[in-house]
């Protein structure tokens, strides 16, 4: 039992489901492409675990686009959500192989086992977020999703391609009501300074007024000049801005100063992550709050649901096996990912010109520059898959494959290993590098910590049928203390 | 809800007999009270407490509020929380799996889907912000794999939820304390005349800020007056991101509120609390101890805390612990109270005309609760009637009296001549996905 549900590995259980060729190939596939998302994802989020921060990107896409932008925009249109899209997609193939299950380990129903899983698999994302510290953690969304989408499982593919590209469109039209919320903030805003820059106009009139009076002493005005002084004084006491006014005025100033580089944040951002675990815990606490709550609910649902529903979708109707020949694997593989950078591009761009001004563009553009990204995502995700599969068929790098399969098998273990690791390298109760490191030097960290991932699931599945922490996720499940050793005859010794 | 919604896969409909009718009796009776705690969200402006707590002790608002906040508040919840919890036992129990057809537990989940969405309707589209019926469908998500528990373990796991919900309120009343704290030594600095450091200015003003949100904000009790008198479109747009961030902040942050009742009333059904199968004498007994202990509890939670509400300083100095922490134990106890109290009553058999009155309201419970909302929003929204406001706070319980005299004949008369009530055959089709048999 893998987070990606392989029941091939159920060895003390008679599965029928596995036997069948066409479930072997799948779930080898599931495996390769859980690995490869797995260390996908991490490119993506040593970012974030290495001081790589959001006002750091903001200065380097601000700044003359150099080499660090350049990388930067590369990773995050090759990996930036889109290695996430592609585990939750593998996530959601493995529901339906769960659910084909004829028989568990202990009497219970698949019902029961799945909703037990995803239960624990929340609370190990509760426990990777509030005590191993990583507020990205999508484990404890991934078990919400797989709660809320069980009512679902029994549905025909055709029903979860609609219910996938539904979810897409909903998170499309999420972005575009942004947008609109912030239009009006900002309409409101222009409408405050009118009255402001009139205020700045007439008092300005009325200096000049006051310099022309001074000059005029005539007695026969006086009565007239006093009639126009108290005038002015009540104007010029309405001359400031009320509060909900300079609320407003704030709301809007606030937002663009949002993305501007803020340099002082640097130095107090560093000081936070390289301090002891009471301290960082107390500072992520909220952000993973929000993240589990609020994100979830605006967006989370529509965003991880799109993959698990695209999951199922492909799963039901065997694109994980052989279904369909090696040329439509390629070409859908080529013709998504196209499109798919296609729409990256147009974003990048709109993004640039969002980040120059941004009430310039909010006054001009019709759409937010992530408009279509939800779409840009499913596309290249889909490429990707597409392109590992015709890759799997054309049978050549078959130690890289059993490599990343290797590593998916075990994709739990490792995703928690991953936050353990980059926690204790980056934050103050570990070695403190939060912030320390270059762009490109962050890539060489993921590269040191595939390959200590790799070669420990290589060599850990070689004497046991499951990672440590699906093994432990599995006894919690079953309230069993089951084996997990391979028998020694199985045991291959290297020589 | 209504707990046998269906029988079997091929839904065939539970015999009526079959329905446990002192369980339907305590749910209306619950649907019913619900209203009371309801009403004043549904009919009066924000700032309404204000007054009340500082106000003098005495005259029709003051003792309808009384009354109310400590006999009342949130044990109807409650008694509605854990026969949600023992109708979700019910619905799992009676059903068998057909093999290969669509199992029980999808069933189970579709219909919770559909409950959640209901109460997304109930919530922006009816326009009710207090909706329950949300919160219930992602709980009774949970419940699911903790159904065969025997009632011991669930009571354990309950008790562990309300456990959960007071050190959560306790953690929040060590900063409100801590807030305290601060301001009361910057004031001691500022007496002496010292040069006040950034963090005691800062304390300060963290303070004065609660003081003044502890206050009525006449700005924002003004805006949402004329809001709730508008029209739909207006309150419609109003609502949106309020109910969003009732939704995400109760269900993320106080979901022991609900669980905990709900694993109650799993542990009470396995023993056979509502299907009236204890002995009288454990009922007297339930009743005792849950008004014993209940009631002077809530009485000093409604005498210091809510009537302090007025003084957040006194307050923090006063009590080192929050009132809050103990809302449960106050809860719980009266909850059983009233459930002991009700059964007491129905197998005595001493108004039979009003246990059958409450046990047709109790059936058609979705259909009720749903139809509380429609009447008063109607009644109170701008849109409608538009009596937000107009009445006086002991008023708006004759509005809540008028609505019950209708449910209780409503309820009787529909169900002479159909099987469930309107909502609840929707809801039911829904799930099977497939039109249900209505009529007798």
């Amino acid at each position: 039992m893998s987070l990606f549900a392989s029941p091939i590995q159920d060895t003390d259980v008679q599965t029928p489901v596995a036997d069948t060729p066409d479930n072997h190939s799948s779930i080898f596939s599931l495996e390769v492409i859980g690995g490869l998302s797995l260390f996908g994802m991490l490119v993506f989020n040593i970012w974030e675990f290495g001081g790589f921060t959001n006002n750091l990107q903001l200065f380097y896409q601000e700044g003359p686009h150099g080499g660090n932008y350049k990388l930067m925009t590369a990773v995050s249109t090759l990996f930036g959500g889109k290695m996430q899209a592609l585990f939750a997609l593998v996530f959601g193939a493995g529901i339906i192989l769960f659910l084909q299950k004829k028989e568990q380990p202990v009497a219970i129903s698949n019902a029961d086992a799945y909703i037990r899983r995803m239960m624990w698999l929340m609370a190990f994302g509760v426990f990777n977020a509030f005590i191993l510290l990583w507020p990205g953690d999508i484990l404890f969304h991934l078990g919400v999703m797989g709660i809320l989408l069980f009512a679902f499982t029994r549905m025909k593919a055709k029903g979860f391609f609609i219910a996938a590209i539904i979810c897409t469109l909903v998170y499309c039209g999420k972005q575009y009501w942004n947008y609109t919320d912030d239009k009006k903030d900002y309409k409101k805003y222009t409408a405050v300074m009118a009255v402001e820059n009139k205020f700045k106009a007439d008092s300005t009139s009325r200096a000049k007024k006051d310099s022309i009076d001074r000059t005029k002493d005539t007695l026969l005005l006086k009565d007239s000049l006093l009639k126009n002084k108290l005038t002015d004084s009540i104007a010029r006491k309405n001359d400031t801005l009320n509060k909900k006014q300079s609320e407003e005025k704030e709301t809007w100033e606030g937002r663009v100063k949002g993305l501007k580089f803020d340099s002082t944040a640097i130095k107090g951002n560093n000081k936070t992550y390289r301090a002891s675990w009471n301290k960082v815990a107390y500072k992520l606490m909220s952000r993973s709050q929000q993240k589990e709550s609020a994100w979830l609910y605006r967006i989370g649902i529509w965003d991880i649901g799109a993959f698990l529903f695209l999951g199922m979708a492909l799963m039901s109707i065997g694109f994980f096996s052989s279904r369909f020949s090696s040329s439509t694997y390629l070409i859908i593989g080529l013709i998504t990912i196209v499109a798919g950078l296609a729409l990256a591009w147009f974003r990048i761009n709109l993004q640039c010109s969002k980040l120059e001004d941004y009430s310039k563009y909010i006054d001009k553009k019709v759409i937010p520059p992530n408009q279509f990204s939800p779409i840009e995502t499913i596309l290249m995700a889909t490429g990707y898959l597409s392109l590992v599969l015709w890759l799997l068929r054309m049978k050549i790098f078959g130690w890289l494959w059993k490599a990343l399969a290797a590593a998916g098998r075990l994709a739990f273990t490792n995703y928690i290993l991953q936050t353990i690791i980059c926690t204790f390298f980056f934050y103050g109760y570990g070695f403190g590098y939060f912030g320390r490191l270059k762009q490109w030097e962050l890539y060489f960290m993921v590269a040191e910590i595939v390959l200590v991932q790799v070669v420990f699931s290589v060599f850990w599945l070689r004497y046991y049928n499951r990672g440590p922490v699906e093994w432990l996720w599995r006894c919690l499940v079953y309230r069993k203390w089951l084996p997990n050793k391979k028998p020694s005859s199985e045991i291959q010794h290297p020589d | 809800m209504d707990q046998h919604i269906s029988s079997t896969i091929t839904t065939a409909p539970v015999a009526l007999a079959d329905r446990i009718k002192s369980i339907d009796a305590i749910r209306g009776f619950a649907l019913l009270g619900i209203l009371m705690m309801n009403i004043p969200g549904f009919g009066i402006n924000n700032d309404f407490w204000y007054p009340l707590v500082t106000g003098p002790r005495q005259g029709a608002n003051y003792y309808t509020f009384a009354t109310v906040f400590t006999l009342f508040e949130g044990t109807m919840r409650g008694l509605f929380s854990m026969l949600f919890g023992a109708g979700m036992v019910l619905f799992m129990l009676n059903k068998k799996d057909v093999p290969g057809g669509t199992t029980v537990a999808e069933y189970y989940y579709r219909r919770l889907l559909w409950l959640v969405f209901f109460g997304l309707v109930n919530a922006f589209v009816i326009l009710w912000q207090g909706d329950i019926l949300f919160f219930y469908g992602l709980c009774g998500m949970l419940l699911f794999a903790f159904r065969k528990l025997q009632p011991k373990w669930l009571l354990i796991i309950g008790l562990t939820c309300v456990a959960f919900a007071m050190i959560k309120r306790e953690w929040n009343n060590n900063e409100f304390r801590e807030k305290r704290a601060a301001y009361t030594e910057a004031m001691k600095a500022k007496k002496e005349k010292k040069e006040l450091s950034p963090e005691q200015q800062g304390a300060i003003a963290v303070w004065s800020n609660i003081e003044k949100n502890d206050k009525p904000d006449t700005a924002y009790s003004n805006l949402n007056l004329r809001k709730m008198q508008s029209g739909y479109g207006t309150i419609f747009a109003y609502f949106i991101p309020q109910n969003a961030g009732g939704e995400i902040g109760y269900m993320y942050g106080d979901p022991w509120d609900m669980l905990c009742m709900m694993f109650i009333g799993m542990a009470l059904f396995g023993w056979g609390f509502f299907s009236n199968k204890l002995k009288t004498s454990t009922y007297a007994m339930w009743l005792l101890i849950g008004y014993g202990v209940g009631i002077p509890v809530a009485w000093a939670i409604f005498d210091q805390y809510w009537m302090g509400f007025s003084s957040p300083g006194a307050y923090a100095d006063n009590w080192r612990s929050s009132h809050a922490v103990f809302s449960e134990l106050r809860r719980i106890p009266i909850t059983i109270g009233h459930a002991s109290l009700l059964m007491l009553v129905f197998r005595s058999n001493i108004v039979p005309w009003l246990m059958r009155a409450l046990a047709n309201v109790g059936q058609m419970a979705f259909t009720n609760y749903l139809m509380q909302s429609i009447i008063c929003t109607f009644f109170f929204y701008g849109y409608g009637f538009g009596y937000y406001n107009k009445l006086e706070f002991h008023q708006l319980y004759y509005v809540v009296a008028a609505v019950w005299v209708f449910q209780l004949i409503f309820s009787s008369i529909w169900l002479r001549y159909f099987r469930f009530g309107p909502f609840e055959w929707v809801w039911r089709s829904l799930t099977y996905w497939k039109k249900q048999p209505m009529k007798k």
